[in-house]
């Protein structure tokens, strides 16, 4: 009975055997698959903010930002000083930024230097030096620039791009960071002081600034591999927006002081000098010269530092002349600085004002706001004598008189019924609304000023027809685009301004609509510099950009840059204003020297021979003048990129390299400033967490040994066999001990 | 109470168990194998729609980028980008540190020699490679010969040169235990107008 019993639950534990070895595979098969399951799944779906390391995005100042396992996530390395020389020369600034940074950890790292620009302004000069190693970059035709770094890349050198990101912001990146090592880089960049009310005004970003955030579309990583990019950036197209409060700020453990000086040449006699922020002290001992410097030492990196300057007399007419020797060329810089006085005694001439508004849907919202506000503002400005018409486009047209009519009260009335009732919906095509504002049907009547106020975003595809338009029919009209909405289309209407010889004016805040409105209102109602032209005897003069110059509107400046073959010629400057001939002349022998003119002539040139394709020119032709513009003055433009090379004088191998010699190595005409001091600066060890984030390099050594080594191969045995086999004598094991087990007990 | 045979028959049926779950994860390798190629045949037509990256399951961190054949022997397999570890289970790899094939330099595509680069034992030189790709027409490769390099001293330089390809798998065939050694089955681009 008993052995009847066992028999049976033997057999049961046979089978049972079985029923295990069926689901054993069931399950692990479900394992396998739930593995690559949990594997894929454990991704971080939403990038996790880490205090103390920052996003491309969030950068507002120079910084080295070290890379970090997680793409795209960076540590700031440690600032260990800041230098910024500033030197002005007229309204150019030129600014030179030398910064001292240092590897935190004991590891080789691979940074990329960021710096966001002013608008307006173009890095032009690179230098860097990482350990013993001085690099600078040099400007190469784009495509030429990137197959350079590729070969050097191939060649297993080191090197890096630098490509405009985005307009504003540019970035190198620094191979080959030493543990410990300390890495220099100096930018220098050209900017122009911004003038309001007469006077100028420069402001160098020192960190109180909102953090930039970029546009989905300005921000785009290029994958250099060719490869489809999406594992490697999936947060490229993200706005990554949190803004550091100021207080966030890292403190000044990790900021190290800022030292500053700057060089005012401005052309005129100086009258006030403001710091706005800073206590300064300024040095007049040469004529014509003020030199700046901080007045209690290094500051810390926690304002912006403004600077204001004004001329001593305000109602004397000036013309400024600033000239640079530039491989065996002279550039000249003419700044023409109108009293604010000259002709506010004229009578204000009776005007036609033709206004365009954009309700196109792109407009919709607080853009939409802004422009009915600055419309009604214009409207309030009118005069009886004056005629004036309103045009509203979308995909439609409308306008609100058939043709221009005097301001009385009753059609003012009407025209602001018009401008309330207006909201922004539909597609946008400005054209037939641009031709309708440039149609005048009374060409011949000089007793009134025609000016065309269009207020738009400029959110427009089909731009060169817009230009052809405006270039075409524009007699005596002029153009005088109002940009609304904090990212209107500046590209556009900047050169439409141009192009319509009028001014851009930019409201990016409803508060800011009556300022900027009165503003424009006091520019179109003061009389106008016109025939502006600048007279060189013969053969002294090689080119002058813009050409021809732009009327000068109140309280503009103009600037002339040209290119003269005789350094010492006199040029007569003339125009016409409020109906009377105004002229002024230059000695080229009183100019002064000063350097960042021939730049600023070749980005005018640049400039101006990119418009020439609004007008007909050929493209192939417009490329190659830029390109060849842009390399012979070194500088980054649509065709042309920096590619950082290896300058490093060679040293005898028999000398051995002790780090204070580097800085006696540097390359002839490098100065790397106050800076370049050996003495060690202390700052607040970083943590130690976030050094173990930081993404590994092999060292120089270790990488040239992987390279002779050639591609590392992957594992490519499965242990199948393995598992088969053990599996099956595993199991063989234990049928064979079930089977004795079964035998002695029957016995 | 614990007695000598319940103890034995407790060992026999954990042998039991222990050897099925060795044994069905042996057996289930090359099934999973296959069956990944069946989903990846279907990622692959959308990567031939213009597709960029398409994963063959959402979850998945790797998307086909070429389709390799050899007509002579009647082989061929759908070949993954190295993105993650995971993707040599699920067919050829091509390595993320090569270029893609037909381009400049050497492009290095890797697979388990127990199942998508079995075959590689029985390549022989002269024999067609032919490379799919998805963004242009097939590029074309003739096998040169083979050689067996040690894994981290391969010596294969990837950079510069005519387009080349090298097929790379664990070395010996049929070895149970992974080791240093790869096979690498060289072959170098054929003017597609020449054949």
């Amino acid at each position: 009975m008993a052995s009847a019993r066992t028999h049976h639950s033997s057999g049961g534990q046979a089978g049972f055997g079985l029923c295990l070895a069926i689901a054993a595979f069931a399950i692990s098969a479900f394992l396998f698959w739930s593995d690559a399951q949990a594997d894929t799944l454990a991704e971080p779906t939403e990038p996790q903010r880490i205090e103390g390391l920052v996003r491309l995005s969030e950068i507002s100042e120079g910084a080295l930002l070290i890379e970090t396992v997680e793409p795209g996530v960076y540590l700031p390395a440690p600032m260990l000083a800041t230098d910024i020389a500033i030197e002005t020369a007229g309204p150019v600034i030129r600014t030179r930024v030398t910064q001292r940074f240092e590897n935190p950890s004991d590891q080789w790292v691979e940074a990329r230097y960021v710096f966001p620009l002013p608008a307006d302004s173009g890095v032009d000069r690179l230098r860097m030096q990482v350990g013993d190693r001085f690099i600078e970059g040099q400007i190469h035709e784009r495509q030429a620039a990137r197959r350079i770094y590729e070969q050097a890349r191939d060649n297993g050198q080191r090197a890096s791009l630098v490509e405009q990101e985005r307009p504003n912001m540019f970035t190198t990146s620094v191979a080959n960071i030493g543990p410990g090592e300390t890495i220099i880089i100096q930018i220098e960049y050209q900017d122009v002081a911004r003038l309001r009310d007469g006077t100028f005004e420069m402001r160098i970003p020192l960190g109180l600034t909102p953090r930039y955030i970029p546009q989905a579309a300005d921000f785009q990583l290029v994958a250099e591999t060719g490869y489809p990019v999406p594992p490697s950036v999936p947060d490229a197209h993200r706005i990554t927006p949190p803004v550091m409060a100021p207080s966030g700020e890292p403190g000044d453990q990790l900021r190290l002081p800022v030292t500053i000086t700057a060089e005012l040449r401005p052309g005129f006699e100086l009258g006030a000098i403001t710091s706005l922020y800073h206590a300064t002290r300024i040095d007049r001992s040469q004529p014509g010269t003020a030199r700046i410097e901080l007045a209690d030492g290094p500051i810390p990196a926690d304002r912006d530092f403004v600077l204001t300057w004004r001329p001593a007399d305000e109602t004397a007419p000036s013309a400024a002349l600033f000239t640079e020797e530039w491989n065996g060329e002279t550039y000249l810089l003419a700044q023409i600085l109108p009293p604010a006085t000259l002709g506010t005694d004229t009578q204000r001439r009776p005007r036609e004002t033709i206004f365009v508004i954009d309700n196109s849907g792109s407009m919709a919202g607080t853009s939409m706001r802004q422009a009915r506000q600055a419309l009604l503002d214009a409207l309030d400005r009118l005069q009886p004598e004056d005629r004036f018409n309103i045009i509203r486009f979308d995909n439609t047209m409308e306008q609100v008189f058939p043709a221009p009519v005097e301001a009385s009260p009753a059609r003012l009335r009407q025209a602001r019924r018009f401008a309330r009732g207006l909201n922004a919906e539909g597609g946008t095509n400005m054209l037939p609304a641009m031709q309708a504002a440039l149609t005048d049907d009374t060409p011949e009547d000089t007793s009134r000023v025609r000016q065309i106020v269009f207020l738009t975003d400029g959110a427009i595809g089909n731009e060169s027809q817009l230009f052809n338009a405006i270039y075409e029919d524009l007699g005596r009209s002029r153009l005088f685009p109002v940009g609304i909405g904090s990212a209107p289309n500046t590209y556009f209407m900047e050169r439409a301004a141009r192009a319509g010889r009028g001014t851009f004016t930019h409201i990016g805040n409803v508060s800011e609509v009556s300022e900027r409105m009165a503003q424009l209102y006091t520019a179109l109602e003061r009389p106008v510099m016109t025939q502006l032209d600048a007279l060189f005897p013969e053969g002294a003069l090689a080119e002058i950009w813009p050409a021809p110059l732009p009327d000068l509107y109140y309280g503009e400046p103009v600037f002339m840059t040209a290119r003269v073959s005789d350094p010492d010629a006199m040029i007569l400057l003339e125009g016409r204003l409020a109906e009377r001939g105004w002229q002024t002349r230059l000695d080229l022998a009183d100019a002064q020297p000063a350097s960042g003119i021939a730049a600023l002539w070749a980005r005018n040139r640049i400039k101006g021979i990119e418009e020439t394709r609004f007008q007909g020119a050929n493209a192939a032709q417009v490329d190659a003048a830029v390109l060849r513009t842009a390399l012979d003055f070194h500088l980054v433009s649509r065709l042309t990129s920096l590619v950082a090379v290896d300058v490093t004088p060679a040293r005898p191998a028999t000398a051995p390299l002790h780090s204070q010699d580097i800085a006696q190595m540097a390359p002839q005409g490098w100065d790397f400033g106050a800076v370049n001091r050996n003495n060690p600066v202390r700052h607040a060890a970083l943590d130690t967490e976030l050094l173990d984030r930081l993404q590994a390099h092999a060292s120089p050594e270790e990488a040239a040994l992987a390279a002779e080594n050639g591609l590392a191969l992957p594992a490519t045995a499965t242990p199948r066999q393995l598992f088969t086999w053990a599996g099956a004598l595993l199991m063989l094991a234990g049928l064979i001990f079930l089977m004795m087990n079964r035998e002695r007990r029957l016995w | 109470m614990v007695t000598r045979s319940n103890l034995l028959r407790g060992g026999a049926i954990t042998c039991l168990a222990a050897g099925a779950l060795a044994l069905a994860q042996g057996l289930w390798i090359p099934v999973k194998a296959d069956i990944a190629q069946l989903l990846l045949a279907q990622a692959w037509t959308r990567a031939i729609d213009g597709e960029s990256a398409p994963t063959p399951w959402p979850w998945a961190d790797t998307w086909p980028v070429a389709r390799l054949s050899v007509p002579e022997l009647g082989e061929h397999a759908i070949v993954l980008a190295e993105a993650g570890g995971e993707a040599l289970a699920f067919g050829p790899s091509l390595l993320s540190q090569s270029v893609r094939p037909g381009e400049n330099g050497v492009s290095v595509i890797a697979a388990h020699r127990d199942t998508h680069f079995a075959f590689l034992r029985d390549v022989e030189p002269g024999q067609t490679i032919v490379v799919e790709r998805p963004d242009g027409p097939p590029a074309l490769f003739r096998v040169t010969g083979s050689e067996i390099v040690d894994a981290n001293r391969s010596g294969i330089q990837v950079a510069g040169g005519e387009p080349r390809l090298a097929l790379v798998t664990c070395w010996p065939f049929g070895s149970i235990t992974p080791g240093p050694l790869r096979y690498v089955v060289w072959a170098e681009s054929v003017d597609m107008n020449r054949i």
